[in-house]
């Protein structure tokens, strides 16, 4: 059943659109990310849904009942923010306590439920604190035990781990998704982050210029990204683009790359002839140190470790910058770089673009 | 670094000293002033060493100058009192009127705002002259001249802008997310003033009041034109002692000792805030 | 460019105030000529203090440092030949990006059209040319950065130093901004420290790094050292994303030989490695794993069942999260693994990639356990 439904908001400022016609219903027990760079109206958006802005036109449905116009205390919905909104005058436990008192909660049953979050969120110890003499990791916990206290039907997640270190963000990643399966509560999690987008989205809608530019599951965001720009939000390494021309001849076609000529399946029939960008992730280029069939010859100019893998710098035939990521141990044989490499990839593994709109040329299976 | 310290050090040190002489060194005067008679302070070249006598204080406490041309009432107790009265309920309207207002233009952008907030601090860039005449025409015809009502009026003039530009910077500084996240816990929006905006900004409203306090305190020619010497505030109380047989000297630095005191304590206690809050609302405004 | 030695220095704050602070303590660090040596640490672990102590802006409470063996730490900033990009940017207003980047070289006299070659040629580097002409106030945070960033390369000063160099980059920029920067210092032999407390920064930019804590250095090693061998508990869960797993363990006999016993939260075994370690029994330590090496999903021997508590395939790798005795263990693989939270999943933790620490100082006692290796 669907809790919490947007139908053709839009909001603009002096400045211009922010919203422009987007809509979205997220079910009770879902988690869809909202996804985009910084400026694509994603908080704006998370603020029309709390009733602190108003849209300029479209409405805002929750459990089926029309709350455009409703003011923010009687959404009954809870939200945490990015740089957390703790009261800095109110005890830990007064913050949490917040919305039960609200609701005008009995001061026993009041105290039952903080404490049963707080241990949830295992800050029962620093109740009695201050905001201020609470480390980040706490006051992004005790932000989220405040949104989700009084158990509300939409829970509104602004980057609540943007302001929280690497380590504790990632722990947090991996929590989440639990702690919110037990609310069954419609959430929307707003990040700039693909990474926590991915992990935690059940649904992800790519915001872009105040459009949703993609709506997908993870997977498919990733795999099959509708334009240029979704595929460079989503990796790291960035997604390498080079543009090239398709041209068929029988029943497949080819397409020039490096001075080579990559054949690729006949269901890009379409795009026969069109200024295309093909796009190659960094993982599935294979970068040798010999030459062998079907390679092509790069200058690697640089090595740079990250994690678990590497990041090649290398640079085509042509002067043509790319990027390809090896396993660790396999990067060692390239040392500091600076030298002669041999690659190859897998000709399924291009994606294709249409240079003029950026949109994805799919293959057309008949 | 340590080589060039010593030297340093001391210019530094040199410096200090000139700037604080500067500006302590009027205030030393008259606070010695205020222990000697006139003879003293008259005499040529002056001395730092006399007979301190209290018969200054003495006069100002009992209301009674005696000089040689006889005994002279002189109302400075009252006028202490008026000042204090003045001041105090100038500030406590100023703050009743003044925070919500500032509240409304930090938080809401409505049309004219900035223009309507400006005007209300240009104020204070005018003379007071200025408003003077044509006030004191109309209070004559409204009977509000040397009332009560009539002065703290006025003294919006002063308090109003001081307390909506400082308290504004205050309100500013608080993100709007937090009162928010009390309206989206389910507070209405009086109740978010309340307990959320209000108690937030209170080290600037109160370096806000104080400061509007020492201003209204200060005020001499508001009181001077629009009041008579039963409702006059000790800065204008103090002209009573240029009298027909003479100025008494003596008297008028026991009075400004006196009337000063308690701005400067309650200056001195505040220090902290009223830098705060004066650094705040006058680089944000 | 030139050899850069830092001399077992120190740096108070108020050394006679009330409470001095003590924001580096007895740092030795030798930058090679034409090394690039990342300073990494959290905030407040000194390592910005100790750049602005080459650079000049702060002074050296106790021991020396030397550019190419000349003592510099008494001289004013400009005479040091350093150059330095700002972590605040610190760019001149009145002057457009182009005049920024080039201002610096103005000084030396070059001719102009050699002073325009070289800026464009840093701008194509940094991917700004179409700033260039624009003025500090207008363009974003990261373009102000990388503008700060390109002053400072531009002279190829002996030295160069870089406070938090791509902190406020795009995302999508980074990879390959960070890839034309190592290419170019490279290619110009330049000596370069750069400050930063994002270790995957650190690790894709550096020959080697310096890891601070509380003033002091931790480790100073390459990437690679610093991740198979790190000296402490603190350098081992400061690198590496996601953190190395690390738990409470205790050694005890096993038949012939010995087993570390994983513990749960409440001191009860969740798992036992048989390994041979040389110590005494009963002793308390701390065992880590790196999330990628654990194998996971293997047939044959497993160490243990692990129940999935999240599944996550991020579009290159998965990360899964499973809990074995109560320990919550994360993991992460290159291909997708088909796990549902609560299934069970074979774990095995291959010795050689177990790292054993001192359960009260935190010391390093051994990186690999050896024998049954992997």
């Amino acid at each position: 059943m669907t809790s919490l439904e947007l139908r053709n908001v839009s909001k603009g400022f002096k400045s211009g659109k922010v919203l422009d016609d987007v809509s979205l219903s997220v079910k009770a027990g879902e988690i869809v990310v909202v996804f985009g760079p910084s400026g694509t109206g994603k908080t704006v958006l998370l603020r029309i849904v709390a009733g602190v802005q108003y849209p300029d036109a479209g409405s805002v449905a929750i459990d089926g009942a029309d709350v455009t116009d409703a003011s923010p205390e009687a959404r009954g919905i809870g939200m945490a923010f990015q740089n957390f909104a703790l009261f800095p005058h109110f005890s830990t436990f007064d913050n949490i306590a917040s919305p039960l008192q609200a609701r005008g909660t009995p001061a026993a049953k009041l105290k039952d439920q903080v404490a049963a979050i707080a241990r949830m969120l295992k800050i029962d110890h620093v109740l009695g604190h201050a905001p201020r003499e609470l480390s980040n990791g706490q006051k992004q916990r005790t932000a989220l035990a405040r949104a989700l206290v009084a158990q509300p039907k939409v829970l509104l997640l602004d980057d609540p781990l943007r302001n929280v270190d690497a380590k504790l963000r990632y722990e947090m990643r991996l929590e989440l998704p639990r702690l919110l399966r037990t609310f069954n509560a419609a959430v929307i999690y707003v990040t700039q982050d693909y990474k926590e987008a991915m992990a935690l989205g059940d649904h992800i809608a790519v915001l872009r210029g105040g459009r949703i530019e993609q709506w997908a599951t993870p997977a498919s965001v990733y795999r099959e990204p509708v334009s240029i720009e979704v595929a460079r939000l989503f990796g790291d390494p960035t997604i390498n683009l080079l543009p090239c021309k398709l041209e068929m001849n029988g029943a497949g076609g080819h397409i020039g790359l490096f001075g080579r000529n990559v054949p690729v399946s006949g269901a890009y029939a379409h795009a026969a002839g069109r200024d295309l960008i093909a796009g190659l992730r960094p993982e599935h280029v294979l970068v040798m140190e010999n030459e062998a069939s079907d390679t092509i010859p790069f200058e690697l100019d640089a090595v740079m470790p990250v994690n678990v893998r590497s990041v090649l710098y290398l640079r085509g035939p042509g002067g043509e910058e790319m990027l390809a990521t090896v396993g660790e141990t396999e990067a060692g044989k390239f040392g500091r770089g600076h030298r002669k490499v041999w690659v190859r990839f897998a000709p399924e593994s291009l994606l294709l673009f249409d240079a003029a709109s950026g949109q994805r040329v799919a293959p057309q299976l008949h | 670094m340590n080589q060039t310290s010593t030297l340093e050090r001391i210019i530094r040190g040199v410096l200090i000293a000139l700037v604080l002489v500067f500006f302590l060194f009027p205030i030393f005067w008259i606070l010695l002033m205020s222990f000697q008679n006139n003879d003293q302070i008259l005499r040529i070249p002056p001395s730092l060493f006399f007979e301190p006598t209290l018969q200054n204080y003495l006069a100002l406490l009992t209301g009674t100058l005696k000089t040689t041309a006889g005994n002279l009432d002189i109302a400075f107790m009252r006028n202490l009192g008026n000042s204090l009265l003045l001041s105090a309920c100038s500030v406590a309207l100023s703050l009743l009127l003044g925070v919500p207002a500032a509240y409304a233009f930090a938080r809401y952008k409505f049309r004219l705002g900035e223009n309507i907030a400006f005007t209300l601090l240009s104020f204070r860039f005018a003379p007071p002259l200025l408003v003077l005449l044509p006030l004191s025409l109309y209070f004559k015809q409204l009977h509000l001249t040397d009332t009560y009502i009539g002065l703290i009026w006025v003294y919006q003039l002063i308090c109003l802008p001081l307390i909506l530009w400082i308290v504004r910077g205050y309100f500013e500084d608080i993100s709007p997310d937090i009162e928010h996240a009390y309206r989206i816990a389910g507070h209405g929006w009086w109740k978010t003033f309340r307990k959320i905006a209000i108690p937030l900004a209170r080290p600037g409203i109160a370096a806000a009041g104080l400061l509007a306090f020492i201003f209204a305190w200060n005020n001499f020619v508001f009181a001077l034109i629009l009041a008579s010497a039963a409702k006059q505030p000790v800065t204008v109380g103090a002209l009573a002692f240029v009298t027909a047989s003479g100025i008494q000297y003596g008297q008028i630095a026991a009075a400004i000792v006196l009337s000063v005191t308690p701005t400067l304590l309650l200056a001195l206690y505040a220090q902290r805030y009223l830098v705060e809050g004066l650094s705040l609302g006058a680089v944000k405004g | 460019m030139a050899q850069l030695l830092l001399d077992n220095i120190s740096k108070t704050y108020r050394p006679r105030g009330k409470e001095p602070v003590q924001a580096v303590s007895r740092v030795s660090l030798e930058v090679k000529d034409g090394e690039i040596v990342a300073l990494l640490g959290s905030s407040g672990c000194g390592k910005t203090s100790m750049l602005r102590m080459i650079a000049g802006f702060e002074d050296v409470t106790e021991g020396a440092i030397r550019i190419g063996g000349k003592e510099i730490h008494k001289l004013p900033p400009a005479q040091r030949d350093v150059a330095m990009a700002f972590e605040g940017y610190s760019l001149y207003p009145p002057l457009k990006v182009r005049e920024n980047i080039g201002f610096a070289l103005l000084r030396e006299r070059g001719a102009s059209a050699d002073i325009e070659k070289r800026v464009r040629q840093i701008a194509e580097l940094l991917e700004m040319t179409d700033i260039l002409d624009r003025y500090p106030t207008v363009i974003s945070a990261g373009q102000q950065q990388r503008t700060s960033l390109a002053r400072a390369l531009i002279r190829r000063a002996p030295v160069s130093l870089l406070d938090e160099p791509m902190s406020q980059l795009e995302p999508q920029l980074r990879a390959i901004l960070r890839a034309r920067l190592k290419d170019y210092l490279i290619e110009h032999k330049m000596t370069t420290v750069f400050v930063t407390h994002d270790q995957t920064e650190a690790i894709a930019l550096a020959d080697r790094i310096a890891v601070m804590e509380k003033g002091e250095l931790q480790q100073f090693g390459t990437p690679a050292e610093i991740k198979q061998s790190p000296s402490n508990l603190f350098v081992a869960s400061f690198i590496g994303e996601p953190p190395m797993n690390i738990f409470d363990a205790a050694i005890a006999a096993m038949g012939d030989s010995t087993a570390i016993s994983g513990l749960g939260p409440n001191g009860q075994p969740a798992f036992h490695l048989k390994a041979p370690v040389a110590t005494n029994n009963g002793k308390r330590v701390r065992l880590g794993i790196r999330p990628h090496l654990i194998e996971i999903g293997t047939n044959g021997s497993a160490d243990a069942t692990g129940r999935v508590i999240t599944n996550h395939w991020l579009g290159d790798q998965s990360h899964i999260c499973f809990e074995i005795g109560g320990c919550s263990v994360v993991g992460v693989t290159d291909r997708p693994i088909e796990a549902r939270p609560g299934d069970a999943l074979p774990v095995r933790f291959p010795l050689g990639a177990v790292h054993l620490f001192d359960a009260e100082s935190g010391r390093a006692l051994a990186h690999g356990l050896g024998q049954r290796g992997h």
